[in-house]
C-alpha cells in the first residue's frame, strides 16, 4: 500500500492526562502500565477521589507496585495479577457515577480486555483514556476458528486453535478487541512469507 | 421529499397558549411509524407564503392511525404558531413531511433522564412511550411556568407514574442539575429541551460534572428571526434572489424556485448547510448545528434560520 | 414476472448460470471508461419495468438457491447472522420491510395478511405458511431479523444510529465480498469501512455517513459497487478464504472467461421507522466474464475499466491474480471506438 494510508479501525492511544472536569479518577493497570501510572502522578494531582487499580506482571522482571505504592496515598489497590485487576474493576463499577473518568494503561490485550468490562457498564470506549505500555504485543483473533491468541508478536503466527498461518492485519474489532487474522498461505498452500517480529 | 396530505381531525385548548392539533391521513390510511423524538415539518399557506415550521410528535409510536403535535402560540412571531391557533380547525387539510428524528434515545443507554421546559415537554412524550414499552429506566424532569401552564400534567402522571416529577416555577421550584446529574449510574444518558438558558445550564452543567458530550442530548429548534433584507446570489444557478426581511434565507430560494435541500428548518440537523463565498457583511447565525468555530470562520451558513446583515451574500448552490 | 426458479449451487458443483434474461437486465455499472469510487447515490425509487430497480426488493430466477446457500452457510457457521441485543426493535423494522415488499411486489409468490398485530405469512416458493403475532418473539420459530434474513437474496447490514454515527450492529451476512461479520459486528461507519483504500483519502466516508445520517423514512436511496471473483460463489468471506482461496490462482487464459465473474452489488438503504435504524441491503449479482461479452458494448468497457484501473483498487477487491487475463481475453474485443457514456448493453 502506498504511504499516508491507514486502516480506519485501528486505535491509537495517548499519554494518560488528567481530566479536569471528571469528579472521580480510575486509573486501571497492569504490568509495564505501571509507568503510565508513574507518568500520570507525576501531573499535578487533582483533587477528586482517586482509584488506582494496579497489579505486577508476576513474570516479568520489572515491579512497579513498590513505587506506586510510595506515589499513591489513598485508593490504591494492589492486585495479584491482571484478572485481579479486571476483577476489581468489575467490583467498583456499582459504586462509580456518571462523571467518573476511567484510564486504562498496559498492552494492548489488557486495554481491550479492560474496556469491555467497562463497555458493559455503559462507558462509551471513545471516553476512557488508554495508553499503550511496553510491549506491542497484539491481540488477533483468527477469523477461521475465532480463537483469540492475547499476544502475537510476529506479522505471520500460528494460530492455536486451528494450526493456520496467520497474517496479522491492522483491521481492529473493538468488540471483540483484538485484530484480525487472516490464513496466509490460502491461495499457495506451504508458501509463508518470512516470519518477522514486528510487534516486540 | 416525500409528504403526506393530512386533515387535522381535532383541536384541543390544553392552556391558554397551547392547543393541541390530532391529524389524520387525508386518504384513510394510517400514518407512517415513528420512533420517539421524532418531528415532522407541517407546511401553512399564510398570505400566499409557505411557512414550514418544524414541531414534534407527542403521539404514541404504538399508534399511527393519528399524529399529534402540540403548538405554543408566540405572538411576537413571525406568525406560524398564530396561524396554528387562529386559523386551523378540525377539517383542515394540511401537508406534512414524513417523521424524521433528530432526538432519539441511545439504545445502549443504561438509564435515561429527561429534562423538560414548557413546551419542550412534547417530544418526550412519545419518547416516553417507547420506554416504557422497551422497560428502560427513566426519569422525567419537567419545569413549566405555573400551574395553569401545566400541559399534559395527568397524561404524565398516567404515563409515567412515579418517574415524573415537576417543578413549578411561579412556586420556586427549580430543578437543581447539580443535584440531578451528580448521582446518576454509568451509562446514565440525559436529554434536555426547553426553552434556551435552560439548555445551556443543563450541558454546562453536565460538562462541570465530567458527563461526556455523547451522553447529553438536547433539541432545539430555532424559528427564522425576522431582519433586514439582503441579497444572496447562487453560483451555480447563477441567481439573485432578495429576501425581505420577514422570510428566511430558504423560503426566499425556494419562492424564486431553487430546489434547496432542508429537512428540519429548525437550524438543528444541518441538511441545507451552504457554503458562503462571500459577502460584504456579517453572517447572523441561529441555528444550533455549526459549532462557535464554524460559526466564527463564517463559510458556512444554514439557511433555514441563518441570515446575513448585508446587500449581498454569495453562496455556492 | 413470470419466473421460474432455478435449481443450482453456488459451491463445490457450482451449476450456476444467468438466463438470457437475466443476463440482459444484469445491472451492469461501468459508465465510464474509467472507475473510481464515488458516492454515486440515487432515490431508490421504482426504475424501468424489467430491471433489478423495478421493485423495493429485487427477486430474480436464483431466488430459491441463494436462500439454500445461505441455509447451508449457517448451518456451518451461525455467526453469518448477529444480532446486538439493543437492535430488537430493527429487527421486527426489517421483517416487516421484507414481508411487505415483497407481497406487495410479488403477489403470486408471496402474501401478507394482518389482522391486527396477528400477521398471516406465506412465502411460496420457500414453502413457509406461519401465523405470528407482530412483536412478539415467542410467535416465530427464531429472532425475527433472521427469520425474514433467510428468505431475502442478498446480504443485510442494519446499523443503529447513534452519536452523529452509525454502527454495524445487525447484520446476516452470506454472501460477501470478503468481509467479515463476526469481526466487523458493531463497528461504526469509517471503522468498518477502515480497510477500503482511496475513499478514506478522497473524504467519500465523510460526505456518505453526513448523508445516510439524514436519510428519512420513506425515501430509500441505492448505488452499485462491485468487484471480481472466481467461480460464482457466494460466500466469499474471509471465515472460508482457505476453501476459496485455492482458486484465485486457479484462472488461466484458458478458463478466464467461464471461471471469472463480475460480481455487482445493488445497494440499498432504507431508514428503518420504529428503531431510527438504518437498512443496507448488499444485493450480489454474478455475470461471467463470457456472458458479458454477450453484449459487444460491455465487452469494450469492461476491458477499458480493467486497463485503467488503480493498482491500490486492483489489490483491494482481490483482482491482480487474473486481471491481466481477463484483459488479454477482451482485447480483441475492444476495436478503441468511443462508445461515449452510460451502462446500456446495446
Amino acid at each position: 500500500m502506498e504511504r499516508g494510508y491507514r486502516i480506519r479501525s485501528k486505535p491509537l492511544y495517548d499519554p494518560l492526562i488528567w481530566e479536569e472536569h471528571a469528579t472521580d479518577h480510575v486509573v486501571i493497570a497492569y504490568a509495564e502500565g505501571g509507568i503510565g501510572v508513574l507518568k500520570l502522578f507525576q501531573q499535578m494531582t487533582p483533587k477528586e477521589p482517586i482509584k488506582v487499580l494496579f497489579a505486577d506482571d508476576e513474570h516479568a522482571q520489572r515491579s512497579y507496585h513498590d513505587i506506586i505504592s510510595k506515589l499513591v496515598d489513598e485508593g490504591l489497590q494492589i492486585l495479584d495479577d491482571k484478572e485481579g485487576v479486571l476483577s476489581a474493576v468489575s467490583a467498583t463499577l456499582d459504586e462509580c457515577v456518571m462523571g467518573t473518568q476511567f484510564y486504562i494503561a498496559g498492552n494492548e490485550d489488557f486495554i481491550w480486555a479492560a474496556s469491555q468490562i467497562l463497555k458493559s457498564a455503559g462507558v462509551d470506549d471513545k471516553n476512557i483514556m488508554k495508553e499503550q505500555c511496553g510491549s506491542l504485543a497484539r491481540p488477533v483473533y483468527c477469523v477461521h476458528c475465532k480463537t483469540i491468541d492475547p499476544e502475537v508478536h510476529h506479522n505471520v503466527y500460528t494460530c492455536p486453535g486451528c494450526g493456520r498461518h496467520l497474517f496479522v492485519r491492522d483491521h481492529f474489532s473493538r468488540r471483540l478487541g483484538a485484530y484480525m487474522g487472516l490464513m496466509v498461505d490460502a491461495e499457495e498452500p506451504g508458501n509463508i512469507p518470512d516470519v518477522e517480529e514486528i510487534y516486540p | 421529499m416525500s409528504v403526506l396530505n393530512v386533515t387535522v381531525a381535532n383541536v384541543e385548548q390544553i392552556t391558554d397558549v397551547v392547543k393541541r392539533f390530532t391529524f389524520v391521513q387525508e386518504n384513510g390510511e394510517a400514518l407512517p411509524k415513528f420512533s420517539g423524538g421524532s418531528h415532522v415539518v407541517v407546511s401553512m399557506n399564510i398570505n400566499g407564503r409557505t411557512h414550514r415550521n418544524p414541531y414534534s410528535l407527542m403521539s404514541s409510536p404504538a399508534n399511527t392511525e393519528s399524529y399529534q403535535i402540540a403548538v405554543r402560540r408566540q405572538d411576537n412571531s413571525r406568525g406560524g404558531s398564530v396561524f396554528m391557533h387562529e386559523q386551523v380547525k378540525p377539517g383542515t387539510k394540511l401537508t406534512i413531511t414524513y417523521p424524521v428524528n433528530l432526538f432519539a434515545i441511545n439504545r445502549l443507554g443504561k438509564k435515561h433522564i429527561l429534562v423538560a421546559g414548557g413546551i419542550g415537554i412534547t417530544p418526550f412524550m412519545s419518547q416516553i412511550a417507547d420506554l416504557n414499552r422497551l422497560g428502560a429506566d427513566y426519569e422525567l424532569h419537567y419545569a413549566y411556568r405555573s400551574a395553569e401552564h401545566a400541559a399534559f400534567r395527568q397524561e404524565l402522571e398516567a404515563l409515567c407514574g412515579d418517574r415524573v416529577h415537576f417543578y413549578v416555577e411561579d412556586d420556586g421550584s427549580r430543578i437543581d442539575f447539580g443535584d440531578l446529574l451528580s448521582h446518576q449510574p454509568l451509562g446514565t444518558h440525559a436529554y434536555v429541551c426547553g426553552p434556551e438558558p435552560m439548555v445551556k445550564l443543563m450541558l454546562l452543567t453536565a460538562k462541570h460534572l465530567g458527563w461526556p458530550s455523547n451522553h447529553v442530548h438536547s433539541e432545539q429548534f430555532s424559528a427564522p428571526p425576522i431582519g433586514d433584507e439582503f441579497t444572496v446570489i447562487l453560483t451555480e444557478s447563477e441567481k439573485e434572489i432578495v429576501v425581505p426581511g420577514d422570510m428566511s434565507m430558504l423560503e426566499a430560494m425556494e419562492e424564486a424556485g431553487v430546489d434547496a435541500p432542508f429537512l428540519c428548518r429548525g437550524g438543528a440537523c444541518g441538511r441545507c448547510e451552504l457554503e458562503v463565498v462571500e459577502t460584504d457583511g456579517a453572517l447572523l447565525h441561529h441555528d444550533h448545528y455549526l459549532s462557535d468555530a464554524e460559526k466564527t470562520a463564517g463559510n458556512k451558513i444554514l439557511p433555514c434560520v441563518s441570515r446575513a446583515k448585508c446587500t449581498r451574500l454569495v453562496v455556492n448552490l | 414476472m413470470n419466473m421460474a426458479f432455478k435449481k443450482e449451487t453456488f459451491r463445490d458443483d457450482y451449476t450456476f448460470t444467468n438466463s438470457p434474461e437475466a443476463i440482459r437486465r444484469f445491472p451492469f455499472p461501468f459508465d465510464k471508461d474509467e472507475y473510481m469510487y464515488s458516492v454515486n447515490i440515487e432515490q431508490h425509487t421504482k426504475g424501468v419495468p424489467g430491471s433489478v430497480f423495478e421493485n423495493v426488493i429485487d427477486l430474480d430466477e436464483h431466488y430459491v438457491a441463494e436462500c439454500e446457500d445461505r441455509r447451508i452457510t449457517l448451518e456451518q457457521d451461525p455467526d453469518r447472522c448477529i444480532a446486538l441485543p439493543h437492535m430488537m426493535d430493527a429487527q421486527w423494522d426489517m421483517l416487516e420491510l421484507g414481508m411487505e415488499s415483497l407481497a406487495q411486489d410479488f403477489p403470486e409468490h408471496f402474501q401478507l395478511t394482518k389482522d391486527g398485530d396477528k400477521w398471516h405469512w406465506i412465502n411460496k416458493p420457500l414453502g413457509i405458511d406461519h401465523t405470528f403475532i407482530f412483536g412478539d418473539l415467542s410467535t416465530l420459530p427464531m429472532e425475527p431479523f433472521e427469520f425474514i434474513g433467510r428468505q431475502l437474496q442478498g446480504d443485510w447490514v442494519v446499523m443503529d444510529q447513534r452519536d452523529d454515527d452509525l454502527f454495524a450492529d445487525m447484520g446476516i451476512v452470506t454472501s460477501q465480498a470478503d468481509w467479515s461479520l463476526a469481526f466487523d459486528a458493531g463497528m461504526s461507519f469509517k471503522e468498518w469501512h477502515g480497510p477500503v483504500p482511496q475513499a478514506n483519502e478522497m473524504g467519500i466516508f465523510e460526505r456518505a455517513l453526513k448523508y445516510l445520517l439524514h436519510l428519512q423514512y420513506g425515501s430509500p436511496v441505492r448505488r452499485l459497487n462491485w468487484t471480481m471473483t472466481v467461480n460464482p460463489r457466494l460466500d466469499t468471506s474471509p471465515e472460508n478464504y482457505p476453501v476459496w482461496g485455492p482458486d484465485n490462482v486457479s484462472v488461466t487464459a484458458d478458463n478466464v472467461a467461464d471461471k471469472v465473474f463480475l460480481r455487482v452489488e445493488l445497494q440499498t438503504l432504507f431508514r428503518l421507522p420504529r428503531s431510527n435504524a438504518m437498512a443496507f441491503g448488499i444485493r450480489g449479482y454474478l455475470i461471467s466474464v463470457r456472458d458479458i461479452a454477450t453484449y459487444p458494448r460491455w465487452a469494450k468497457r469492461l476491458h477499458r475499466v480493467m486497463t485503467n484501473l488503480h493498482p491500490d483498487l486492483s489489490e483491494y477487491k482481490g483482482l491482480t491474480n487474473y486481471r491481466q487475463l481477463v484483459i488479454d481475453w477482451l482485447a480483441p474485443m475492444d476495436d478503441g471506438a468511443d462508445i461515449g457514456e452510460g451502462t446500456h448493453p446495446e
